[in-house]
């Protein structure tokens, strides 16, 4: 009986430190990496007009998935954490498809053609795209 | 006469384009803070929309859910999942206006109070809200900051932790430079 209980109790330390470890640690070391994972190619035009032209759609399609975006850059900027950002062009004047790189990148260059592997985080007023990085 | 004309011409579009400039921004910065004695917790979007029409005073800020970032992964994916469904509701944003947007000179250095008022939509609620805060006006560039409370329950946000180590009530600091 005395076994059982010592043995019960010892679970429940090992389960605790390892959930502990699992959620406070691991996960604190341990944030999605879009690099390693498959992504959806699409072009710059043809993502903003998927969430233009249906938003809810759009939504299942792309929301939270690794994207991998075509298209020419518009402009680029430093966001106010410091990180490299890129808008890429698209046929709409006024909209486009704004990647926040998960790094600095000072190599890109306006009007070149690039392609940018990210998670897509939905639509306002332009498609955006966070954790991104060129893809050679 | 015809110069007078022409300078009169001149000065009326310039005053009409100042008049109308709206300033934007792509990459303004919207933190929350959750304040209990067990934790406090912290996350940060780097990539709000937001306009201001300097003519009225007009305000609109764009938030997409899944660009708030905590230094803790299992955090950001619990704060999406059971407390904001980003997956159904993607998008928090504010409409409104400044309502004291003439005490604000938009072309002389300093730091105006200025109140917004409109309707702010978190978690698919939305509610008429009045909003606290400042717009600085710094060598041509323009900044907005507030820092206010949201109550949870209001915006119909359930998770299990509120009350224990998330507060019921969040502080929200907003941070954006225009161009």
């Amino acid at each position: 009986m005395r076994k059982i209980i010592l043995s019960v109790i010892i679970i429940f330390i090992i389960a605790g430190t390892g959930y502990w470890y699992y959620a406070f640690v691991y996960m604190k070391n341990n944030h999605r990496n879009v690099a390693n994972e498959k992504a959806i190619s699409i072009s710059a035009n043809d993502l903003l007009k998927a969430y233009q032209s249906n938003e809810i759609k759009a939504n299942i399609d792309y929301l939270n998935k690794a994207v991998t975006v075509n298209g020419i850059v518009q402009e680029t900027m430093v966001n106010q954490e410091g990180k490299t950002a890129v808008l890429l062009k698209t046929t709409d004047a006024f909209a486009g498809v704004f990647c926040t790189l998960i790094n600095t990148d000072t190599s890109i260059v306006v009007n070149s053609t690039v392609n940018i592997k990210g998670i897509c985080i939905g639509f306002s007023g332009d498609v955006k795209i966070k954790d991104a990085s060129l893809i050679k | 006469m015809k110069r007078i004309i022409l300078i009169g011409f001149f000065l009326v579009t310039v005053l009409a384009g100042t008049a109308q400039k709206i300033w934007s921004t792509r990459t303004g910065q919207v933190k929350f803070f959750s304040k209990t004695p067990g934790e406090d917790i912290e996350a940060v979007n780097n990539e709000v929309d937001s306009k201001i029409a300097q003519a009225n005073g007009q305000m609109v800020f764009n938030i997409l859910i899944k660009g708030f970032r905590f230094p803790n992964a299992l955090m950001q994916e619990h704060f999406n999942e059971n407390y904001m469904e980003s997956a159904k509701f993607p998008r928090a944003e504010f409409k409104g206006f400044i309502i004291n947007n003439t005490s604000i000179n938009y072309t002389k250095n300093g730091t105006y109070n200025a109140t917004a008022e409109g309707n702010i939509t978190i978690h698919g609620v939305t509610k008429k809200v009045s909003i606290p805060g400042t717009i600085e006006v710094k060598d041509g560039k323009i900044t907005s900051k507030s820092v206010f409370k949201v109550k949870l329950k209001e915006y119909q946000i359930k998770g299990s932790a509120i009350g224990d180590t998330v507060a019921p009530e969040i502080e929200i600091t907003v941070n954006c430079k225009y161009q």
